[in-house]
């Protein structure tokens, strides 16, 4: 039988959400989820973590498209020497127009796998703990912790104005 | 701006555009559908006679179809700049209406998107065109504009679907947990899961200002690229270095134009004054009246670079669009996109819901006719006298048109049926939150 449970604390109010927040980073709770209909700059801030890497994605989509972009038009010209109105082979503005279309459109495509793969999405289930309140007009603070701390953890969310606190197994 | 409502009821509000329809919805949507099927019916009967059926021939080869192309194109341009460079630059009241200004973008491009296969009359050679090399392995020309304009199109419809989809993902959340049965299922998929998660919202606010930064610069490039189709041709009142911004103020004043006249309908029809208010429509109504003024300028440029370049051929064309077989829709487009849209000045006309519908009208009239005047006059009086020759439009090219209308105006009424028209959590995250005690 695990020993690990489940918490989730409902709150009607962002502020209460914030509260709630800033006492259990206080008491060391590390990790802390939270759901909200609408994104809340003050918890993100204060749940901390790095930056995210999804602008990597953007970047490395973006240097592909370039390089690819020039690629697809000036390596075909190594097997086909059609020299059109006197103009040099590999003539840089044209190429230049395909190659800026190819940087945005692969910039875009890797950002959107970027995003995808680091909000875990697609998902085929939701959360077991997700309420369809969060989408609506209240907020959700969800913990896993051992059965020892779980009374410690009830005590500062309802202290902190959580409407509701279930537990769970698991 | 702040909206003095609450979370719960603008899902309620907002959600209400999804409500099963009425009687009217059906008969207009049924007209369009009809209207859409007249359009293919005529493009079916072009592909078997050919494309003369269209009255496109020597010296006119380009007439009604890339007018309407341009048009649409254009039309797809202010759905980003709401959407993508509103947002960039913090610009509030954009959340009330950039959802149905990206649908505009995103069915404006499927709409424009048919006329390169419309107007090519071998249909069943269009894959010449993409980028892949044939059996002699000889690559499409990417020297021409056409090859770009191929590029560009699907690359802007790629990069608004995108930007439309990711953006519509917290909505389509919301309305997975509110409706039961089957349609949770699909609205389920279509949310991908989605569960307002910090980590999500994280990762979300950044990809989407990414992408909004990746779809800026394409509301400047796409249009200049489709610009290009002419102005890097010789022909006369074509090759002018000033059709990239001229092209591309056009298509924002249509594309504000367009998004004026659905919204205006839209929260007529589903009671959204409080959410889409009159300072929405207002805004949008300064901001074409500077894109009018923008492409009065333009044209005015335009004349005075064919007089001061004392290019005969140039000075030739410009008078013959003034004074010739087609002056009527020249001063017609002047009338209807420069100094129509002036009246806006005046608050009483930009406050008035009719005065607003009648003047967007006029500036889809005068847009489409500018390409038309554009297109077919350069045309039909280029260098050689001999050559000389006029365009008429023929019952099947005018059908297909229509028809295009149609098929816009019927996938943005499925739209606001089935996806959530108004943006409800950017919405919320205007609403300003009253102190706790409040709430009780």
């Amino acid at each position: 039988m695990t020993s690990e449970r489940t918490i989730l604390g409902v709150f009607t109010h962002p502020d209460q959400l914030l509260a709630a927040v800033r006492a259990l980073r206080s008491a060391g709770i590390g990790e802390i989820r939270v759901f909200s209909p609408t994104p809340d700059h003050r918890i993100l801030h204060e749940l901390g973590g790095k930056r995210s890497p999804v602008r990597a994605f953007t970047l490395a989509g973006g240097l592909a498209g370039l390089a690819f972009g020039w690629g697809m038009t000036i390596i075909p010209l190594a097997n086909f020497h059609l020299h059109v109105g006197g103009k040099p082979l590999v003539s840089l503005p044209p190429f230049g127009v395909v190659a800026y279309i190819f940087t945005i459109l692969f910039g875009a495509i890797a950002t959107l796998v970027g995003m995808f793969v680091h909000m875990r999405l697609p998902r085929p289930q939701l959360h077991a703990e997700y309420d369809p309140r969060f989408s609506a007009d209240h907020y959700g603070i969800r913990i896993r912790c051992g059965a020892e701390e779980a009374e410690g953890i009830v005590k500062l969310m309802k202290a902190n104005g959580a409407m509701q606190v279930t537990r769970s197994r698991g | 701006m702040e909206y003095k409502l609450n979370y719960a009821d603008t899902d309620v509000d907002l959600l209400r555009t999804m409500r099963p329809p009425g009687r009217i919805y059906w008969t207009i949507l049924t007209v369009l559908f009809l209207l859409v099927v007249a359009g293919a019916v005529a493009w079916w009967s072009q592909i078997q006679t050919g494309i003369g059926l269209a009255g496109k021939n020597s010296p006119v080869g380009w007439a009604m179809y890339i007018t309407t192309f341009v048009f649409w194109v254009g039309i797809a341009h202010s759905g980003t700049l709401i959407s993508a460079i509103l947002f960039l630059v913090r610009v509030r009241w954009r959340a009330a209406v950039y959802r149905s200004a990206e649908a505009v973008t995103v069915f404006g491009l499927m709409t424009a998107g048919l006329f390169p296969f419309i107007h090519l009359g071998r249909v069943w050679v269009a894959h010449w065109i993409l980028p892949v090399p044939n059996f002699g392995g000889l690559w499409p020309n990417f020297r021409s504009p056409l090859a770009w304009d191929v590029l560009a199109i699907t690359t802007y419809l790629t990069v608004s679907s995108t930007f439309f989809l990711v953006g519509m993902l917290p909505d389509l959340a919301i309305v997975r947990d509110r409706v039961k049965g089957w349609r949770k299922t699909v609205y389920g998929f279509l949310a991908q899961g989605w569960q307002g998660t910090d980590l999500q919202w994280k990762h979300y606010t950044a990809g989407y200002l990414f992408l909004a930064a990746l779809a800026t610069p394409l509301v400047i490039s796409v249009h200049s690229i489709v610009s290009w189709d002419f102005a890097m041709s010789i022909v006369p009142g074509w090759h002018s270095t000033i059709f990239a911004p001229y092209f591309v103020a056009g298509a924002i004043h249509s594309g504000l134009a367009m998004v004026v006249l659905l919204l205006i309908p839209l929260r007529t029809t589903f009671g959204l004054q409080q959410y889409i208010t009159m300072h929405h429509l207002e805004s949008l109504a300064k901001f074409i009246i500077f894109t009018a003024m923008v492409v009065g300028f333009a044209y005015s440029v335009e004349l005075f670079v064919a007089w001061y370049s004392n290019n005969p051929y140039e000075r030739a064309i410009f008078l013959y669009r003034m004074t010739g077989d087609y002056a009527w829709a020249f001063w017609l487009l002047i009338t209807t996109n420069v100094l129509a849209p002036m009246l806006l000045w005046v608050r009483r006309i930009r406050t008035s819901i009719p005065w607003l519908v009648g003047l967007c009208v006029s500036v889809e009239i005068g847009m489409w006719l500018e390409r038309f005047v554009i297109i077919v006059t350069s045309l039909a009086h280029d260098y050689l006298p001999s050559s000389w020759g006029l365009y008429k439009p023929t019952l099947t090219d005018s059908t297909i048109v229509i028809g295009s209308f149609a098929w816009f105006f019927f996938l943005f009424m499925i739209f606001v049926k089935v996806l959530p028209a108004v943006s409800s959590w950017e919405i919320k995250e205007q609403i300003a939150i009253p102190p706790k005690e409040e709430r009780g």
